[in-house]
C-alpha cells in the first residue's frame, strides 16, 4: 500500500505569533517533514509545543509565516483562498482537537456537513454519512445531538466526518484525547485500520505514547521543532 | 428571537392598515348613505319653542334664505347643494325635501320600500319612516300630521347611520308653508355634493371662508365626534408601517448579526472542513429565510386577527367596520413580502461578515 512519493512536503515551516506584550512566539520553527503516501505518522509532544499549529497548517486552515507547503503535489503558496477551500474539501479530512461537531447538527448532520459543498445529492450524502456511522458503530446514535453523546462516541462522529470526503490525508489533532486509554487505543486502531484499506495517509498529533504501537513512525515535538528521537534530558511520558 | 420580531412588525402593520382602512370606511358611511359629502348650516342660538326647532344632526340649525345655494353651486367644485328643511316637535323630525334631487337627499327614491316616492307637484302627502309607521299602524293612505295633515303615499327604510333620518317626509313649499315660522323660501340645511371626495376638504374650507358664520360637517368631522377614535388615516397607517419596515429590517439584521456572533464556532469549523463562502452564505440566507416565513406567516394571521378585532371595535355606532372592509390579499401579500425581504437583506448582511471569518481564529474560541 505504501508507495515511495511523498504525500506531505513540509520544508522550512514556521509559524510565529505576536504576543500582546509584543514578543514573538514561534510556535513552528523552521519545521522540515515528508510523509509517504499511505504512512501513518505519529507526532508527540507536550502542551504548547506547537502540534495543533503545525496540523493546521499542513490541512490549509492557516497560513505559514515563511516555508513551503507541498500536500499532493499542492503547493499551498500558489494557492488562492477558493483552491485551498479546495483542498480542504477534497484533499483533507480533519479530527479537530475538541471534536467541534455543530452542537445543532444530529450526528448525521456533522458527517454529512463535510459532504454538502460537494455535488454529491442530497440522498447519497445521507446514505455515505450512514455508512460511515455504521463504520464508526454509531449507526444507532445517529439522530441524537453531540449533547447527547458521549465523549468516544463525538469523537468517532468527528472521525466519520472526516472520512466523508475520501480525504488523500487525514489529519487527526489529539484523536485520543478526552477518552480512556481502552477507548482511546479502540478509535486509533479504527482511524489505522479504516486509512489502510482506503490508502489514506495519516498524520496524528497526540501526547498519548500508546499510538506509539500501531503506527509506522514516531516524531516528537518540542517548542515548534521536530526531532526522530526524545530529545536528550527528557523522559518518556 | 427574529421570528418574533418579523411576527410583530408584520402584525402590527396590518393590523393597523386595517383599522385606518375600517375608519376611513367609518366616516364617509354616514354621509355616504345621503350621497353627500359636506352638511352646510347655520348653527343658530336659537331655544326651542313650544311649537317646535330647527334643527339638523341634532343640534339647532338656523333657516337661511334658500336662494343662497345656488351661490354655494357656484363655489369651484361644489356639484350640487340640496336644500333641506328640517324640524322638530318633541320627539318628532319632520323633513321637507325637494323630490326631484334623487342621488342627494336625505331620502331617496331607493329607500321606498312600499307605495311610491314624492313627485315635485305633491302638496299633502308624506313618506312615512317604516318603524314609525308600524308603531302608529300607519299604511298607505293612512293620515299623519305635523303642523297639518297628509295621506302616507310611501313607506321609507331609511338607513339607523342616516344623520338626517326623519319620520316624516313632505315636500319642501309644503313644509315652508305649514310650519308656524311660516318660512317661506328659507331652508336650513344643505346637502352638498363635490366633485370627488378629495375636495372635500378644500371645499369646505372655500365655504367657511366665503360664509363666515356657517357651519360645514364633513365625513371627517362627523367621525371625530361620533365615534371617538382616534384617527389614523390609511397613509399614516402604511408611513407608521413604512417605519417599522425599516425597523423590522435592522432588527433582523441586528439579530442575524448576533447570531452569527454566537455562531462563530459553528461557521469556523464549517469553513474548516471545506466549506466555501458561498456555502456558508447560502446556508445563513436560508436560514434566515426561513425564519421570515415562518414569522411573515404567523404575523400575517395575528395582523388578521388583530385587525378584525380593531374593525369590530371601530365605529361601533354602526356595529363596527368589519362588514364594510373587504379581506384585501394585496395587503398581506405586502405584510409577507416585507418579512421575506428583511429576512434575506439580514442574512446577505450578517453571512458576509461570516464569510470573513478565519477558520482557524473561529476554532479556537472555545
Ligand atoms: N492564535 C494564537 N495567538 C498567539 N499564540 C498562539 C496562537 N495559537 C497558538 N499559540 C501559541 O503557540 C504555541 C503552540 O500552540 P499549539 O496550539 O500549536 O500547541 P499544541 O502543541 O497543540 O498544544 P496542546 O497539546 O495543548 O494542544 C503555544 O505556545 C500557543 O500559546
Ligand atoms: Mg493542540
Amino acid at each position: 500500500m505504501m508507495s515511495n512519493a511523498n504525500m506531505i512536503e513540509v520544508s522550512n515551516l514556521t509559524r510565529t505569533y505576536k504576543t500582546k506584550s509584543g514578543g514573538v512566539i514561534k510556535a513552528v520553527d523552521k519545521v522540515n517533514l515528508q510523509v509517504s503516501e499511505g504512512e501513518f505518522l505519529t507526532i508527540l509532544g507536550p502542551s504548547g509545543s506547537g502540534k495543533t499549529t503545525l496540523l493546521n497548517l499542513i490541512g490549509g486552515l492557516d497560513k505559514p509565516s515563511s516555508g513551503r507547503i507541498v500536500l499532493d503535489g499542492l503547493e499551498f503558496s500558489k494557492l488562492c483562498d477558493g483552491d485551498l477551500v479546495n483542498v480542504r474539501r477534497e484533499k483533507v479530512g480533519f479530527v479537530f482537537q475538541a471534536f467541534n461537531l455543530i452542537p445543532t447538527f444530529t450526528a448525521l448532520e456533522n458527517v454529512e456537513a463535510a459532504l454538502v459543498p460537494t455535488n454529491m445529492p442530497k440522498d447519497e450524502r445521507l446514505q455515505r454519512s450512514s455508512k460511515l456511522l455504521e463504520m464508526m458503530g454509531l449507526s444507532e446514535r445517529a439522530n441524537h445531538l453531540p449533547s447527547e453523546l458521549s465523549a468516544g462516541e463525538q469523537q468517532r462522529v468527528a472521525i466519520a466526518r472526516a472520512f466523508a470526503n475520501k480525504p488523500r490525508v487525514l489529519l487527526l489533532d489529539e484523536p485520543t484525547g478526552n477518552l480512556d486509554t481502552k477507548t482511546g487505543k479502540e478509535i486509533l486502531q479504527l482511524c489505522h485500520q479504516v486509512s489502510k484499506t482506503q490508502g489514506q495517509t495519516v498524520v496524528a498529533v497526540t501526547h498519548a505514547t500508546y499510538v506509539k504501537d500501531i503506527t509506522n513512525r514516531v516524531l516528537y515535538m518540542r517548542d515548534g521543532k521536530l526531532y526522530t528521537e526524545i530529545p536528550q534530558g527528557e523522559a518518556v511520558q | 428571537m427574529n421570528i418574533v420580531g418579523f411576527v410583530i412588525a408584520i402584525s402590527t402593520l396590518i393590523t393597523l392598515v386595517m383599522a385606518a382602512r375600517g375608519w376611513e370606511t367609518c366616516t364617509s358611511v354616514p354621509l355616504n348613505d345621503i350621497g353627500t359629502d359636506i352638511i352646510f348650516i347655520y348653527n343658530a342660538p336659537v331655544k326651542p319653542l313650544n311649537t317646535g326647532c330647527y334643527i339638523a344632526n341634532h343640534l339647532f340649525a338656523y333657516p337661511f334664505n334658500q336662494t343662497l345655494l345656488a351661490e354655494i353651486e357656484q363655489v369651484p367644485n361644489v356639484e350640487c347643494a340640496v336644500p333641506i328643511l328640517m324640524h322638530r316637535l318633541r320627539a318628532m323630525v319632520f323633513t321637507g325635501i325637494d323630490p326631484t334631487q334623487t342621488i342627494t337627499n336625505a331620502v331617496k327614491p331607493s329607500d321606498v320600500i312600499e307605495g311610491r316616492y314624492l313627485k315635485a307637484d305633491d302638496e299633502y302627502v308624506a313618506l312615512v319612516d317604516k318603524e314609525y309607521a308600524s308603531l302608529n299602524n300607519l299604511t298607505l293612505g293612512s293620515t299623519v300630521s305635523y303642523a297639518a295633515n297628509y295621506t302616507v303615499v310611501g313607506i321609507v327604510e331609511v338607513s339607523a347611520t342616516n344623520l338626517i333620518k326623519s319620520h316624516i317626509y313632505v315636500n319642501l313649499p309644503i313644509v315652508q308653508q305649514v310650519l308656524p315660522e311660516k318660512p317661506i323660501g328659507f331652508v336650513n340645511m344643505g346637502l352638498i355634493r363635490t366633485t370627488s371626495p378629495s375636495n372635500v376638504k378644500q371645499v369646505s374650507e372655500a365655504l367657511k371662508e366665503q360664509w363666515p358664520d356657517s357651519s360645514t360637517l364633513t365625513g371627517l368631522d362627523l367621525a371625530e365626534t361620533a365615534f371617538g377614535v382616534i384617527r389614523i388615516g390609511e397613509e399614516t397607517a402604511w408611513g407608521i408601517s413604512l417605519a417599522l419596515a425599516v425597523i423590522t429590517v435592522l432588527f433582523a439584521v441586528k439579530s442575524q448579526l448576533g447570531n452569527v456572533g454566537e455562531r462563530t464556532k459553528e461557521i469556523g469549523i464549517l469553513k474548516a472542513i471545506g466549506w466555501s463562502n458561498k456555502n456558508v452564505v447560502n446556508q445563513i440566507v436560508v436560514e434566515s429565510l426561513i425564519q421570515g416565513v415562518i414569522g411573515g406567516v404567523i404575523g400575517c394571521c395575528l395582523g388578521l386577527v388583530f385587525g378584525s378585532i380593531a374593525l369590530s371595535t371601530i365605529g361601533g355606532e354602526i356595529g363596527g367596520a368589519l362588514s364594510l372592509v373587504p379581506f384585501d390579499p394585496v395587503l398581506i401579500a405586502v405584510g409577507f413580502v416585507i418579512a421575506l425581504v428583511s429576512a434575506v437583506v439580514a442574512g446577505l448582511f450578517s453571512s458576509l461578515r461570516a464569510a470573513r471569518l478565519v477558520p482557524v481564529e473561529a476554532i479556537r474560541t472555545t
